[in-house]
Order: C-alpha cells, then structure tokens, then sequence
C-alpha cells in the first residue's frame, strides 16, 4: 500500500452541502458526526466547512432551482480526487415532491442530485440513519485510494 | 426599518453570507450591512427550500396527503401530520378516542424535547462551544430512541392517522416503562446542564443583551411561540386546545427578549414537557386508539390551530370527493423570521449571526407561495 | 570538530522539532477534547501527520484570488519564518548576535502575524459574493453598496489582532529582559545558568500567566479565535488554499505550537533547545504540556467578541505591566 493510498484513507474531511431538503437527513447527517455517541470522527473522519478542504461532499435533500448553481459550484471548487455520497430518499430519487403521482406534478425540483453531478455512492432511507451513513462513506472510499 | 435608523448611520460595505454556512442548518442567504463591523440592516432571503408541497397536495387522496405533510419538515414532522388529521378529523365530525390523544399529546410533547435540544445545541455551536453542543446532542438521543421505540423510525415517525394512532404506536408495560427511565434520565441530565450553562460567566457575557426584540416589535411582527413569551407576552395555544384540558401545566415567559431569556425559556420548556409526559403515562386511559367508523364527506374550508414548538400552527384544506383541495399551511417561522431582521441589528457581525439563530428558524417549514394583499 | 558538532546540534534539533510539533495536533484533539466531550476521537497520527500528507497528493487548483501566486506562497514564507525563529534560539546560533536576541523575536512575530492579514486581502472564495444566487434584483434592499467578501472581513481582524493582541505576548517577553538586565538570549540564557530559572520569582511566575495568554492569542485558539470562527467567517484567510499548499498551513501551526513553547522554556525555564543536551527533554515536556493546557482552556469557552477580547487584553496587559515592575522590586 503506497504512501498515497494509506495517506488518504487515515484522514478524509467531509463536507455537507443541504439543497433544500426537509432537513431530517441534515440532522442526522450532524448527529452522526457530532453526536458522541456515533463520532464519525474515531474513523478517521472530518467535518470542513469549505470546499477547497474537502475529499467527499454529502447531499442531502431533492435539489431545488435555485440550489443547483450554487452545488454545481461547490462541486467544481473541490479538487481532485473526490467522491460524492447521495443520502436520502430526496437525493436519490427526488423523494415524496417527485414521486408521490398527485394531479400536478412538481415543477420546483431540479432533479435528483446524479442529474445535476456525477454520485458515486447511494445512502438510501428517509430520513437517513447515521450508522448507515457511515457505511456509505466507507463503501465511497476505495474511488479516493486508488484514484491518481 | 425605521427611516430614523437609515439617516443616522452609514453603510459601508454589504457582507454576503451564503446559502451554505456552517452557521445554517438550512440553505438560506443574509446579506448584512456594515459599518466597521456593526451591522445596520439586514436583509434575509428564503425561497430557496420551496418545493411546491400545496400545489402536489392539489387532488390527493387524504390519507396520502397527510403523509405528505409529515415530510415538510423533519424536526417539527410531528406537529405538521397531527394539524392535518385534525383538520380532516374537525370536517368529518370524527371522535378522537381519548387514549390516542394522549399517545398524541407525548409524541408532540417528545418531539418539543428533541426540537428544544436540537436548538440549545445549534446555539451553542454559533456562540463557538462545542463541548456543550456535543454534551446537547448526548441528552437528545435518548429522546431519540424513544420516538423510535414509539414510532418506529427516528425522524418523521407518521403517528397519527385520521380517527387515531396508528396501531403500532399502542403503549404497552413494556414502552411505558422506557418512557418513565427515559424521562428520569432527561431531567437529570438537564438539570445539571442548566447549572453549568448558567454559572458560566464567559458564556452569559456573550448572550446577555444580545439581539433584544422588544415586546413592541414582536407583537407587530405576529412572531408566537417561545420567541414570543420570551419578550414577557404570555400567549400559549395549548391552554385553549381541549386535548391538553386534562393536563396541569406553567406557561414559562421571560422579560429581556434576549439570546439568554430564550435559551433559558428552552430550558424550562423543556422541563415543562416533561412533566405533562409524566402526567400522560400515570393518567393513560383504557380504550381503543383508533377509531374507524367515520364516512367521507364533501366538505368546504376547514381550519385549524396547533401550539408546535415553534409557535401557532395553522392548517387547513377543503374535501371533495376524497381528494384535499385549495391546501394553505401557514408555519410559525414564517414571522418569526421577519423579528430576525430586527434582532441583529446594532450588533457585531458575530453577535449578529447570534441573534439570527435565536429566532429558532426552520426554513424548511416555511417556503410556501404568499400572497401579500394590501389592506 | 567544533563545526560537526554544531551543525548536527542545529539540523537535529530543526528535526525533532518538526516530528514532535507534526504530533501535537492529534495528542490536542484526541487526549484532551475527545476525552472532555466524552467520546472517542480520531488516532493521533491523523490530524497532524496523515491530514498534511493527504494534501500533498491532491490537484493543485488556482485559487480565487487577485495575485494567486503571492498568495500560494504565503504559507510557505509563514513556514520558513518560524523556522528561522526556532534556528536562532538554538544556542549554536548565539553567535550571530543581535538576530538572537529579544528585538529579532518581536521582528519574527510580527512578520507571522501580518502574513494573515496579507492572506485575507488576496483571497476571494465562492462562499461569500461569489454564490451565484439573485441577490441584486429589483426590491432588494441597498442595491448600491460595495460587497464585501467574507475574508477581507477576517483582514480587518487580523489587523486589530495586530494592534493589540500580541500585547500579551511582547510585555511577557519584556519581563525577562527586566530581570535578567539584557536583551540578548545568551546572556538571559547564562543568567539563569547561575541563578536558577525565574519562572520561580513572584515576577516570572506572572510573566509566565501572560506568556500563555499571549500563546493562545497568537495561534488563534478559542476563545480568542475571532479572526477564523465558523460562525461568520468559516475560515478566515485560510478559504483558499488546496493540496499542497494546505498542507504548508497545516505543518506551520503545529510548528508555531513548538516553537512558541521552546522559547518559554528558553526564556523563562533557561533550557535552550540543543539537542546535544540532555536538558532537550525539558523543552520536549514543556511544547507536550502547553498545547494540552491550551487545548482544556479553549474546550470550555466560547468565542469572545471585542466586548470581551478588548478587557481580557487590558487586564492580562496590566498584570505584566505589574510583573515587570515587581523585577525591578
């Protein structure tokens, strides 16, 4: 294991970005990385505000219009090699506001997060359970270590 | 803004502060106006989590549209899918079985604990103490297993339907019990929070006199709820709702209006909750929790009026056929933001982003379509 | 032989230095606050070690800035100047003569402080004007006003910082030369050779006090950390730095960390780092116990704002002004 790979999985910083969703995820997403009794940090992970720090950007919530510019940014200011998790059932499919077949179908939603910037791993649930966010991070990582 | 204000002081520079930040929970832009740091004027700008949710409810089935409101917002999900079944409940003439409006009255009384926690740990994460943010979100899960013992999941936990609770939610031996330790643990652990909270001086000099609304202002504004008694109006809907008739419980004010009255007031709320849980589980009547025997109607208008841990809770829909027509949600953030634009002003930018928060936002409640009708 | 063994006293101590301070970091979250906020926390080796060698593997981007190649090589000129700090506390390096003494620190010090200020001015990051969100449309309020980004707000700080925060700091340095009678480090150093170390006197003990509020003034710890607070600024002049340039901001304040408490031990224990000494590991023990103390203090305090910066600053000015007049008792 070269000193590239070992290097990148013992320090890996996250970064949260919220598009507008109903914020249960964003809490739990918090609570797992806050809470000391999930302390995401004991795996090696932490928390940045700021996309120039970041390995891995988390999104949360069905991306609505006017949070797209502003995510598609983000994502461009991260630089490589970087991963990006989809958590929750909004971001994977657009959730209850594009799905739930009413009369008028919705117009607000920009799409699931993966029209708008490539995802590579998927945290399904609504809202989210931390022990599974955890998980999805984990399964994301392999893209870090072996990317050049 | 008063037109006095403007004249006096001069605008410098206008600082941004983004749709992400790690002082918001929920994507939404303030734009301050400084001089040398002092803010001015602010200017505070949602829309940016509007969904469309009236206009998907437009024709839904009702039971479905009930769920549907629970997903508006994921910590006052309780309190938005209890309002909705009232309101089908209130236009249908159902009756309510007495056990399931206690099971109801703990989960909303629950979910006032985790939403009073979750903005305690919030502020003091913004005053810069993550120690007691992190000491916060410890007490909370306990609160959090217990809805999910209840409700079975941990967010968004859809208790109630029309005519009850839904079966799952039946409080046996077992759960009470839970809930009893859950809540001995709960006081302990807040007591002794709040005594280390408040004999701090580093942290009561930094929320003293911070972000003051006087009463004037928020009773102009139409801010409810906590933000409101903390300025000393003692309104609370809970006293004229009939499900809370058999409870006994204080309405807590504070004078000052300031970022320590409402810490405070949160901190005595909470342990307000926790009495009228304890009385809930001692008083549990006998009896089924739901109540099926109802028929569907086609009804006009009807409205209704919670107290949710944020303030006055206003709901209400017409029935056709079945299906929800002309849906109006009204939360009670959408005032108590206006009373945040005139919070921060006079303070330093940090301060201000303290006196931001203290108005307990949830964005996420409030994007609906208004319509402003001059009168 | 004389020249051997001064150059092995200099290179070594520069490298233990560096290994030790890349530790402290990590013994700061993982001993001290994790421990006080009652969890686990991360091993020790990953925010000091691992976190900068992660960054050096990561694309170079260019920065948002107005100069972006001055403002990539700030961190590294931070670097270098506290390494020529530690160089000239070595007691190989006396000989240089009035780059070693009290005057050359304060010159070093301040060039580390005004480095922020500088990196506030040139960075111009996407999380403030730059979000692409309609902010000037029609019924916004004061259309007409110059937007400002968030770190240049963070210079303005920086520049008070400047101003009056590294008082502490310098009247502690003074209450050496007070009682020793000179500003050079070899003569404080041999002074306490004779008459043992005046953290023991009624003035050191307070000039020590002043020392350590002035340490954690000058790396921006909490409470003092108004120039980088996640609650306006996010992170201050820091916003655009990426991959290995990052990994410079990270090494440097560890670095500081060491430095800062190798020269308490100089100033006030007589103990100059030299590793050819065996007394080394009193300067060792000194940088570990420092960053853990500080890292109690900043665990249980919020952030102080101007109400409460500028009265902490004028009452711990005052006790040194008081330390230096008990000297000359």
């Amino acid at each position: 294991m070269s000193l590239k790979s070992y290097s990148r999985g013992r320090a890996i910083h996250v970064m949260l970005v919220y598009t507008g969703g109903c914020n249960g995820c964003d809490i739990e997403i918090v609570n797992c990385i806050f809470s000391p009794k999930f302390d995401a940090e004991q795996y090696k992970v932490f928390l940045t505000w700021n996309p120039r720090e970041a390995d891995v950007l988390v999104v949360t919530g069905p991306v609505t219009k006017h949070t797209e510019m502003p995510l598609r940014e983000i994502y461009d200011a991260i630089p490589e090699p970087k991963a990006v998790v989809a958590a929750g059932a909004c971001a994977l499919m657009g959730g209850v506001y594009k799905n739930i077949h009413g009369d008028i179908p919705s117009e607000e939603i920009a799409g699931p997060v993966d029209k708008i910037i490539p995802v590579d791993a998927k945290v399904p649930g609504c809202a989210v359970r931390p022990q599974d966010i955890v998980a999805g991070l984990v399964s994301a990582l392999p893209l870090l270590l072996n990317a050049d | 803004m008063d037109d006095n204000k403007q004249k006096t002081s001069v605008i410098e520079a206008e600082v941004p502060m983004g749709t992400v930040h790690p002082a918001a929970l929920e994507p939404y832009r303030v734009r301050l106006f400084v001089e040398d740091e002092i803010v001015r004027d602010a200017e505070i700008t949602v829309g940016l989590n509007h969904r469309g949710v009236e206009r998907i409810m437009e024709g839904l089935p009702v039971e479905k549209a009930n769920s549907l409101t629970e997903k508006i917002c994921g910590i006052c999900s309780n309190s938005h899918i209890w309002n909705s079944c009232k309101v089908a409940e209130k236009a249908l003439g159902i009756e309510v079985p007495a056990r399931a409006n206690y099971i109801r009255i703990i989960m909303e009384e629950l979910e006032r604990l985790h939403s009073h926690f979750l903005y305690l740990a919030h502020g003091s994460e913004v005053l810069g103490h993550e120690t007691f943010s992190m000491r916060l979100f410890y007490i909370r899960e306990t609160v959090m297993e217990l809805l999910g013992m209840i409700g079975g999941n941990r967010v968004q936990y859809g208790s109630a339907i029309i005519g009850g609770v839904r079966p799952r939610c039946e409080l046996d031996e077992m759960r009470i019990n839970q809930i009893k330790d859950g809540m001995n643990v709960i006081e302990e652990k807040t007591t002794a929070f709040a005594d280390r909270f408040v004999s701090d001086p580093m942290i009561m000099s930094r929320i003293s006199g911070v972000g003051v609304i006087s009463q004037k202002d928020a009773l102009r504004l139409a801010v409810s709820g906590p933000t409101l008694r903390a300025t000393g109006v003692d309104k609370d809907l809970r006293r004229d709702m009939e499900e809370y008739d058999p409870f006994e419980f204080n309405v807590i004010t504070q004078d000052g209006g300031d970022v320590k009255s409402q810490l405070l007031m949160r901190v005595m709320e909470i342990l307000e909750s926790i009495k009228i849980i304890r009385q809930a589980i001692k008083d549990l009547p006998e009896g089924s929790i739901t109540n099926r025997s109802w028929e569907m109607q086609d009804v006009s208008l009807t409205k209704s009026y919670i107290e949710v841990p944020r303030g006055t809770l206003y709901h209400s829909y017409a029935l056709e056929d079945g299906r929800v027509r002309n849906c109006v949600i009204r939360t009670p953030s959408m005032s108590n933001i206006g009373a945040m634009q005139y919070a921060c002003v006079g303070h330093h930018i940090t301060d201000a982003q303290l006196a931001i928060v203290q108005c307990d936002p949830c964005f996420t409640c409030t994007d609906r379509a208004i319509q402003i009708i001059n009168i | 032989m004389n020249l051997a063994y001064s150059l092995i006293a200099v290179i070594g101590t520069l490298l233990v230095a560096l290994l030790v301070s890349l530790l402290l970091p990590g013994i700061e979250r993982k001993f001290i606050h994790a421990r006080i906020q009652q969890r686990v926390g991360p091993p020790i080796s990953s925010p000091g070690i691992m976190a900068p060698i992660k960054f050096f593997f990561k694309q170079t981007i260019n920065p948002n800035s107005s100069m972006p190649r001055l403002y990539n090589s700030l961190p590294l000129i931070s670097l270098i100047v506290v390494f020529i700090l530690l160089l000239f506390l070595i007691p190989q390096m006396y000989f240089f003569g009035a780059l070693a003494s009290i005057i050359a620190i304060v010159g070093f010090l301040k060039v580390e402080e005004v480095m922020y200020m500088f990196m506030g001015s040139l960075s111009k990051s996407i999380l403030s004007v730059r979000m692409p969100f309609p902010d000037l449309i029609k019924g916004a309020k004061h259309p007409e006003t110059s937007r400002s980004f968030l770190e240049e707000l963070s210079t303005l700080r920086a520049f008070r910082l400047i101003a009056f925060g590294s008082f502490p700091v310098y009247i502690a340095l003074f209450v050496s030369v007070a009682i020793t009678g000179s500003i050079y480090l070899s003569d404080i150093v041999a002074y306490q050779q004779i008459h043992g170390p005046i953290l023991f006197s009624v003035a050191g003990a307070l000039g020590a006090v002043v020392f350590f509020i002035g340490y954690m003034i000058l790396l921006n710890e909490y409470p003092f950390a108004i120039l980088k607070t996640k609650a306006d600024v996010i992170e201050g002049p820091y916003l655009e730095y990426a991959a290995k340039y990052r990994a410079y901001v990270y090494i440097t304040r560890g670095f500081l960390m060491f430095v800062l408490a190798s020269l308490f031990a100089t100033l006030f224990l007589g103990i100059a780092p030299n590793i050819l000494n065996s007394s080394f590991i009193i300067t060792i023990i000194v940088a570990l116990l420092f960053p853990m103390l500080m890292a109690v203090m900043s665990a249980f305090s919020p952030i102080f704002t101007y109400k409460q910066f500028y009265p902490t600053v004028a009452a711990v000015s005052i006790l040194g002004v008081l330390a230096i007049i008990a000297a000359f008792v």
